[in-house]
């Protein structure tokens, strides 16, 4: 029964984590890391899976990106 | 180092490891497939599949484990090392497989969802004897898959070095619930004592190649040094270190890598910027100092990375007196040039 009751939102925060990752591979990522520029598409898709489950922390490190920017 | 990221780092040296890597498996699952068919032509060809997986997982998972211990014990091993996190995908990719399987062999032609059928079907958690073993390998499975997905040096970059070390030092606990996986499982369905035997020597293997490496590791930190004179402290002699080499030394909890190269000393803090890794037991490549785990290199003469890349470690001051090499233990910030000593 936890077991069911913990699928539902295991599953939400996967899926939200996708809909991030592909926003995040397009820009997010060579605004918080200068690694990505020039890198290859292969690097975007092998880091998809690893978004889907940190996304909240890239998420953060993004939105603090964006902020020193326009500071 | 921290150019332009690509899917995969391969060079030549990496290609022919995956290849190796990638053959060995090919083969050990054809045997393993062949050789069950011929003993015993009655098991299904999930179960086969099942558990030539499962025991090319388990024996993958061994040599990533050794590799550690044994490059530390000789530096015969250090190529191994070079890329062992292309191993531990390989090693989660085959459990994933034999996971697969399991959970549609036992959990997925009901009618109730696979995964809570795993942890369901059998809810003697309090029992020893019939533990719903699946469930372990389960977590372990969920380790080896945050480790598989944050294997890229983008991750490391971006988790930072702490969290991404700490969460790759879960293959320990992951290796223990894999333990309890096979023997609360073998103990279920086989009576043949082989396959505790076989697992008792791996797991004695990997704790005696542990414990022989952590001794030899605290022995050396724990060297104490007799002479010092005004901050310096002396270490060894000029011919104790071989040109372009380096020998390893901790003063004052300080790991110090000094190295030889083009006829002068110089020292850099032995910690690699990547993973932790031993920069004295690398040499010099191409006039730079070049760590033996994944080849991030510096400068000796100030401890930075040739551009673009930009790590950087802390140098120290050498001296030489007479035959004798001296060292400093005072850090200088990370990337100070440092003129060496002449001998
Ligand atoms: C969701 C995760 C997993 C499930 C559902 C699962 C399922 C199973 C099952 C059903 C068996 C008994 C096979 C039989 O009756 O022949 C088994 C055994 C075994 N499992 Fe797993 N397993 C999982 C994860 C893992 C992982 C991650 C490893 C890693 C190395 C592993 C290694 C083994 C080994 C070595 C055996 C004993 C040999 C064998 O009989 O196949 N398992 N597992
Ligand atoms: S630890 Fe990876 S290159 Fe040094």
């Amino acid at each position: 029964m936890i077991i069911e009751i913990l699928l539902v939102p295991v599953g939400l925060y996967l899926f939200c984590g996708f809909v991030f990752a592909i926003a995040f591979i397009v820009k997010g990522v060579s605004v918080i890391d200068e690694g990505a520029h020039g890198g290859s598409i292969g690097f975007r898709i092998i880091i998809i899976p690893g978004t889907m489950v940190f996304w909240p922390l890239l998420l953060k490190k993004w939105l603090r990106a964006k902020k020193q920017q326009h500071d | 180092m921290s150019a332009s990221y690509q899917a995969v780092g391969w060079n030549k040296q990496k290609k022919k490891y995956d290849w190796i890597i990638f053959s060995f498996c090919v083969v050990y699952l054809i045997v393993f497939i062949g050789v069950t068919a011929y003993v015993n032509p009655d098991y299904t060809f999930e179960t086969v599949l099942v558990r030539s997986t499962s025991t090319l997982a388990l024996l993958l998972l061994h040599v990533i484990l050794s590799i550690g211990p044994l490059a530390r014990i000789n530096k015969k091993f250090l190529p191994l090392l070079y890329n062992r996190r292309h191993l531990g995908v390989t090693m989660f990719t085959v459990a994933l497989v034999h996971a697969s399987f399991g959970i549609f062999q036992f959990h997925a032609l009901g009618n109730v969802n696979p995964l809570v059928s795993l942890f369901m079907s059998n809810t003697n958690y309090g029992s020893l004897a019939d533990f719903p073993f699946q469930a372990l390998g389960f977590f372990a499975l969920i380790i080896f898959f945050l480790m598989a997905i944050t294997s890229h040096d983008f991750w490391l970059h971006n988790l930072g070095p702490k969290v991404w070390k700490t969460l790759h030092m879960m293959v320990y606990p992951a290796y223990f619930l894999i333990i309890m996986h096979v023997m609360l499982g073998v103990i279920q369905y086989e009576t043949n004592p082989v396959f505790v035997l076989i697992l008792g020597v791996g797991s004695s293997t990997l704790i005696v190649l542990h414990l022989i490496a952590g001794t030899r590791e605290v022995k050396k930190d724990n060297e104490e040094f007799g002479l010092k004179q005004d901050g310096f402290v002396m270490v060894c002699g000029v011919n104790d270190i071989e040109d372009n080499r380096a020998k390893m030394f901790c003063i004052d909890k300080e790991r110090i890598a000094v190295f030889k190269f083009e006829r002068k000393l110089f020292a850099v803090n032995n910690v690699c910027k990547h993973q932790n890794g031993p920069l004295g037991e690398g040499k010099i490549v191409d006039g730079c100092l070049t760590c033996p785990w994944h080849g991030y290199q510096y400068l000796p003469q100030n401890g930075q990375s040739p551009p673009p890349f930009k790590e950087k470690v802390s140098t120290y001051d050498v001296k030489v007196q007479g035959q004798n090499v001296w060292v400093n233990p005072k850090p200088y910030p990370e990337g100070t040039e440092r003129k060496g000593a002449n001998f």
